[in-house]
């Protein structure tokens, strides 16, 4: 279990000031679940993801994986960049196999996972491809193919569908999901989003800016749901999704406080 | 809708010779500028032709193209101050060589380690910054009383002149180096030296290698600096022996040669950058 325990984090800012950017939050993150944070622009998101991979020491608080303290980017949080990190000057299959490179995986061993990670995320073909060679979705889902080559125990991903089109980002919400269903990773999920939000978590934690803290909480099952029946249409028809929709519509939109939190738990 | 749902075969097979496009580029990105030079070039020595033909010049200063052609055969046939054509060229060669091997491989290291470390900056910066503004020709004597009049010093002049552009190249590199790049390869289990042979040195090629292409170019510029101390051999020695005997046709030969010898390395430069960095630019 991936425990977030009180974490706070101030930066400072360049005219000497001091931001706060993260405030106590706690967060758990089970096997099998999909937590998603969502919250308008700069109330912490990314902050909160970049100290889970462990690029950014917390001021105050805890985060452990497994009972032990996450200090620094491990290959066992595999993270999914926003913006994709591929390295232009490696064969797509060779940009899956990194992680398995530095791991010291031999050559035969490591193309036969890549070109398994590919088929996951539905690139066959490609492995031979540069990554300029991509679209932005394609290239996307290399990055995710990439973060699962290590096994990783759990997978951060950062905004990575903020920009694709409607449509690929929906492939991509369902390929999500099912390679979620098939390899019953942890995944820790950033969207602006309360769609995607909803349709992706088993958990979806919302978060406010200034300074960026968790309000509110809700536990879901539409995306167990789609797994098993893979109808989106009843989802996203449901009257129970409607209703957490402008629930958390409201959250979002409403003029921030520090007063106590929210904490909604619709079950 | 009915566009989605049509399936018109005349749109799905394709034509038997598809047109093959390409994204527009900005700036240049290979469009071929060789016919453009061939012209500028050829108009050139048309207009030199045409100076030296009507005397507009008086011939000591400049000759005109065919004289300097009848000296360069002359010159490769008999030699001149003591030693064939290609005895000048190859010592002058031999210098270029040298010095730039020497200076990449003390510059690339030395920059990339002041991109990552700060001890290596801090210790490197001020000496560097310090000599390198400083023309070849400043410190010409003090080489040659340090190190005599052999060819150690002709060498380790070029090495100076070309070794901060490679230096300055490779640490300008690392700085370039997306914050991103690195993460990621942490977060898949990379170490330092992991980090160091796979994300850092080949984000810095790009730079390394136009460094490079600066450094011998600087090289050819100071090449008759270096063969200013007491040289028997060398295209740059040549030129100035010929000028003490205002032989202008001589000069002119000199200049060519050394010309082309720089466009040559120039264009092998390019070559390897194609070859090493195909990616150069494209994300
Ligand atoms: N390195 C930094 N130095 C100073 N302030 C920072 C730094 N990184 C983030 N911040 C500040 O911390 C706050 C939270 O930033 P964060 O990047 O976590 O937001 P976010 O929720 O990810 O937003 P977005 O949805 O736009 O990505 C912002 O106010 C931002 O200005
Ligand atoms: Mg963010």
């Amino acid at each position: 279990m991936l425990q977030v325990h009180n974490a706070s984090v101030f930066f400072p800012a360049r005219d000497g000031r001091v931001v706060h950017a993260l405030d106590r939050a706690s967060l758990d993150i089970d096997a099998n679940s999909i937590v998603v944070a969502l919250g308008a622009s700069g109330c912490g998101k990314s902050t909160l993801l970049n100290a889970i991979a462990g690029f950014l020491p917390l001021s105050d608080g805890s985060i452990t994986l497994d009972g032990r303290p996450v200090e620094r980017p491990g290959a066992d949080r595999g993270v999914v960049f926003q913006k994709d990190t591929l390295l232009p000057w490696k064969s797509v299959a060779e940009n899956v196999a990194l992680g398995l490179k530095f791991a010291g995986v031999p050559a035969r061993r490591r193309r036969e996972r890549a070109e398994e990670l590919l088929g996951l995320v539905g690139l066959d073909g490609f492995a031979d491809s540069t990554p300029h060679e991509l679209s932005g979705g394609m290239r996307q889902r290399v990055g995710i193919a990439r973060a699962l080559a290590t096994d990783p125990k759990i997978l951060l991903m950062d905004e990575p569908f903020g920009a694709l089109d409607s449509l690929t980002r929906e492939q991509m919400q369902e390929l999500l999901i099912d390679v979620w269903a098939r390899t019953g990773k942890r995944i820790f999920f950033i969207t602006h989003s309360i769609e995607e939000a909803l349709f992706l978590g088993t958990t979806v934690v919302v978060m406010s800016p200034r300074p960026g803290r968790i309000v509110a909480r809700f536990e879901l099952d539409f995306v167990r749901q789609f797994a098993a029946e893979r109808d989106v249409r009843a989802i996203l028809s449901s009257p129970r999704f409607a209703e957490l929709y402008d629930e958390i519509r409201d959250i979002v939109h409403r003029p921030h406080h520090a007063g106590p939190h929210h904490e909604g738990r619709p079950q | 809708m009915t566009d989605l749902t049509r399936r018109d075969e005349s749109v799905i097979a394709p034509p038997a010779t598809p047109k093959l496009v390409r994204l527009h580029p900005f700036g240049l990105d290979g469009a071929r500028t060789a016919p453009i030079s061939l012209a500028t070039a050829l108009v050139l020595v048309g207009a030199w032709f045409l100076v030296a033909e009507f005397r507009l010049v008086p011939p000591l200063f400049l000759p005109g193209p065919q004289e300097v052609l009848a000296q360069f055969l002359a010159i490769a046939e008999e030699g001149y101050a003591g030693a064939t054509l290609w005895e000048h060229v190859s010592a002058s060669l031999f210098r270029i060589f040298t010095a730039a091997f020497v200076a990449a491989s003390l510059g690339i290291p030395l920059g990339l380690a002041m991109g990552l470390n700060r001890w290596a900056k801090g210790v490197f910066d001020t000496p560097i910054e310090f000599y390198w503004p400083l023309p070849p020709l400043a410190y010409l004597p003090l080489m040659i009383i340090w190190l005599g009049i052999g060819e150690v010093s002709k060498i380790v002049l070029l090495t100076l002149a070309m070794f901060a552009p490679v230096c300055l190249s490779a640490q300008a590199g690392v700085r370039a180096l997306p914050i991103e790049r690195v993460n990621a390869a942490l977060s898949l289990g990379a170490t330092r030296w992991q980090i160091f042979r796979e994300i850092v040195l080949p984000s810095a090629l790009p730079e390394i290698l136009t460094g490079l292409r600066i450094g011998i170019g600087v090289g050819w510029s100071t090449l008759v600096a270096a063969e200013l101390i007491a040289a028997t051999r060398g295209i740059g020695f040549m030129i100035m022996s010929a000028s003490h005997f205002l032989a202008t046709d001589v000069v002119f030969v000199g200049i060519g040669v050394i010309a082309v010898w720089a466009f040559a390395f120039s264009y092998g430069m390019r070559l390897l950058e194609a070859w090493l960095v195909p990616w150069k630019g494209k994300l």
